[in-house]
């Protein structure tokens, strides 16, 4: 049975589309992870999945349960941690999470030891009893996993979990949330603007833009959808015509695209043709004036997919009664 | 065992702004003390310029009579003037609440028996002082002699109005229903849904509305929660209140009961109140400009400051509907009238009816997704 599935998934506000015929599965016990540009749709499927926006079309069951006619079973079933920070400050540590597990309505016994259990994995044990408002951001979020994990969820939803912190507090969160994967076997539901969280961690990863899925395979055959392994990256003195044709006929160029001075040439095994590279632009009397060399990565599927340009995004609408840049909706 | 997280969590966090929790006991009690020193009892020191254009002997009797009243009862201070233009325009300038004109004259006129006139010119722009210098100088002329002498008054409106000196106590103790009733509202919008408008502002809500808590567990959690420390407050408020107007001296155990379970009644409906008005609401804001709205709104309407039978006819039929006119009219009934259960049945049932009302729309209509 799969943990996510969804059939036509559509959410208008508006004339925007949030989310257009969105459908995909996501299978028991996998890491599945939501990529794409800001705006495109990730929070609005996520909080659809999460039992707190209703769809304008569509269905969507998570964990064996549609979330329109059993929202109720399904919130039993998962675990949420919000793109935004959504603890409680006037609460410390250990009374966020007591409070949490009792809208869970696990017994005192077994509830007082799993607050402690996960105060001590997410190193906490000693700040618990502190308001979470003295606490950093990476101290917050390492309590929001905790928190969403407090009553064994089946599955666990990730919204940027790692948004805003710094690269230590980020390697601790991913240990935190590969450790407790294997432990109980969690299928988990993440979005991430880190491709390289993504591709480390993931099994399968969507990308969105404008709402609609326009990629969903692992990272691996991703990747394969681009040609070569390589990508090299050259600025040249100049341009001369022919110059992209007699390099695509180096065997092993696999694409050879052009823009101004820059030359960006996907290619197999990029070190061993490198030196044919070179050989060929100087049949042309063109210098190299820089150049990188590096594996394709995840993100080169991703401009693929979603471009280069910066969205469009709606901005968020505010009221201007009341002011104080309270968005009406994320 | 839901609801029950919800209600401590709140209280946790309520005590742990202790500033709200002065603010909540502190503010009705300084009401209190402030519309019990202003509103109320004599008025005092009102400036008179008196304008002598006769200096007979009987405008010098005129004279020693305004003294006597500035001597006295103090209501007015004489400040004297020979230019009786120069005192009108400065009457008309709000300098002088009124300027006491002796014309030329006078103790002629008055001898003669020819219908003597003093001439009495006043602010009608501040009527309560005008009505008072009015009053007061009206009091003491005739003693100068009989029905000879008619004050001229240049103001439209003469009313009278009597000014019980020896009321203050009990004015003050009729406030203490008032403000209790102000005390149960401030902390009905001081807790209850501002929790979950904080909650809201700060993002927080989004986490518990993915969890199991369904719309009665949240609602209620909340509205308990309100209605312990409504109740608390409001307690605190009418013991204060009541010990520093000498109220407390006349109830017996069982009124003390009765008054507690109104404040809780009341409590509960405002409670609901808020959650209904105020249950979408994502800023801290707009509960400080609605909740101020409302507190002028519900307050003075209550009959707490003034009777409901002299409303104009539209404020009374507010006043049918605004459950703080009914709990003013059940706790003053229990405070000074005793524990007489007939006197208030119909404010019980008004109050237990809105409260109902107000708890099933305030559950029903809550939106349990963002």
């Amino acid at each position: 049975m799969p943990s996510v599935e969804t059939g036509n998934l559509t959410k208008i506000y508006g004339k925007n589309r949030a989310l257009d015929n969105v459908s995909f599965q996501v299978e028991d016990g996998e890491i599945f992870g939501l990529l794409g540009p800001n705006g495109a749709g990730k929070t609005t499927l996520i909080r659809i999945l999460t039992t707190i926006l209703l769809p304008t079309s569509g269905s969507a069951r998570v964990a064996g349960y549609d979330v329109l006619s059993h929202p109720s079973r399904v919130r039993r079933l998962i675990g949420v941690v919000s793109q935004a920070m959504t603890s409680d400050l006037d609460l410390t540590a250990r009374e966020n999470l007591n409070v949490y597990g009792q809208f869970f309505e696990i017994p005192k016994r077994e509830r007082l030891e799993k607050v402690e259990y996960l105060l001590d994995i997410v190193g906490l044990l000693e700040h618990g009893n502190e308001l979470v408002a003295s606490y950093s951001g990476g101290m917050r979020r390492r309590l929001e996993i905790a928190r969403g994990l407090i009553h064994k969820p089946r599955i666990l939803f990730l919204d940027e979990p790692t948004i805003g912190l710094d690269p230590q507090s980020r390697l601790v969160v991913w240990d935190l949330i590969r450790r407790f994967i294997k432990e109980d076997n969690i299928t988990l539901f993440l979005t991430t603007h880190y491709m390289e969280e993504a591709e480390t961690i993931c099994n399968r990863i969507a990308i969105i833009d404008s709402g609609k899925i326009v990629a969903l395979d692992s990272p691996e055959r991703l990747k394969q959808e681009i040609p070569g392994s390589d990508v090299i990256e050259l600025r040249l003195s100049g341009i001369t015509n022919g110059i992209a044709d007699s390099l695509l006929a180096i065997p092993g160029v696999r694409e050879v695209a052009l823009n101004g001075l820059i030359a960006k040439i996907n290619l197999d095994n990029g070190a061993h043709l490198l030196p044919a590279i070179i050989d060929e632009l100087r049949k042309y009397d063109v210098a190299i004036e820089d150049i990188s060399m590096r594996q394709l990565t995840l993100e080169d599927v991703f401009i693929r997919y979603t471009g280069k340009s910066i969205r469009d995004e709606e901005i968020k609408k505010v009221s201007y009664f009341i002011g104080a840049g309270v968005p009406r909706r994320m | 065992m839901r609801t029950i997280a919800i209600i401590k969590r709140d209280l946790k966090k309520f005590f742990r702004n202790p500033l709200i929790i002065i603010v909540s006991i502190l503010m009705p009690m300084i009401y209190l003390i402030v519309v019990g020193n202003t509103v109320q009892g004599e008025l005092k020191n009102l400036p008179v310029v008196l304008v002598d254009m006769d200096r007979g002997p009987y405008a010098t009797r005129v004279i020693e009579l305004v003294r006597a009243i500035e001597a006295g009862p103090k209501t007015i201070r004489v400040f004297y003037m020979s230019n009786p233009e120069r005192a009108i325009e400065d009457v008309k300038q709000g300098k002088y609440a009124g300027a006491l004109i002796i014309p030329e004259g006078f103790s002629r006129d008055v001898i003669r028996s020819q219908g003597a006139e003093l001439g009495l010119f006043m602010d009608n722009i501040d009527i309560i002082s005008a009505n008072a210098v009015h009053a007061s100088v009206l009091a003491a002329v005739p003693f100068l002699t009989k029905e000879h002498i008619s004050v001229r008054v240049d103001t439209t409106r003469p009313i009278l109005k009597s000014v019980e000196l020896s009321r203050k106590i009990d004015y003050d103790q009729s406030l203490v229903p008032g403000v209790v009733v102000m005390a149960v509202f401030m902390g009905a919008l001081s807790t209850g849904v501002f929790n979950l408008i904080m909650d809201r502002f700060l993002g927080i809500h989004e986490s518990y509305l993915v969890t199991p808590l369904n719309k009665m567990d949240i609602v209620l959690g909340l509205i308990v929660s309100g209605l312990i420390l409504t109740t608390g407050i409001a307690v605190i408020v009418f013991a204060a209140s009541s010990m520093l107007t000498g109220i407390f001296m006349f109830l017996g155990l069982s009124t003390y009961i009765m008054i507690i379970a109104l404040i809780i009644l009341t409590s509960l409906g405002l409670l609901g109140l808020m959650f209904i008005l105020l249950g979408r609401a994502d800023h801290p804001r707009i509960v400080g400009v609605f909740g101020g709205f409302l507190n002028v709104i519900l307050f003075f309407p209550s009959g707490a400051i003034y009777p409901v039978a002299s409303f104009p006819g539209w404020l009374q039929v507010f006043a049918k509907v605004n459950p703080e006119a009914y709990a003013v009219h059940a706790l003053r009934s229990l405070m000074f009238r005793g524990g007489d259960i007939a006197a208030i049945r119909s404010d019980l049932i008004f109050l237990a009816l809105f409260t109902t009302a107000v708890l099933t729309i305030a559950i029903v209509t809550f939106k349990r997704r963002l």
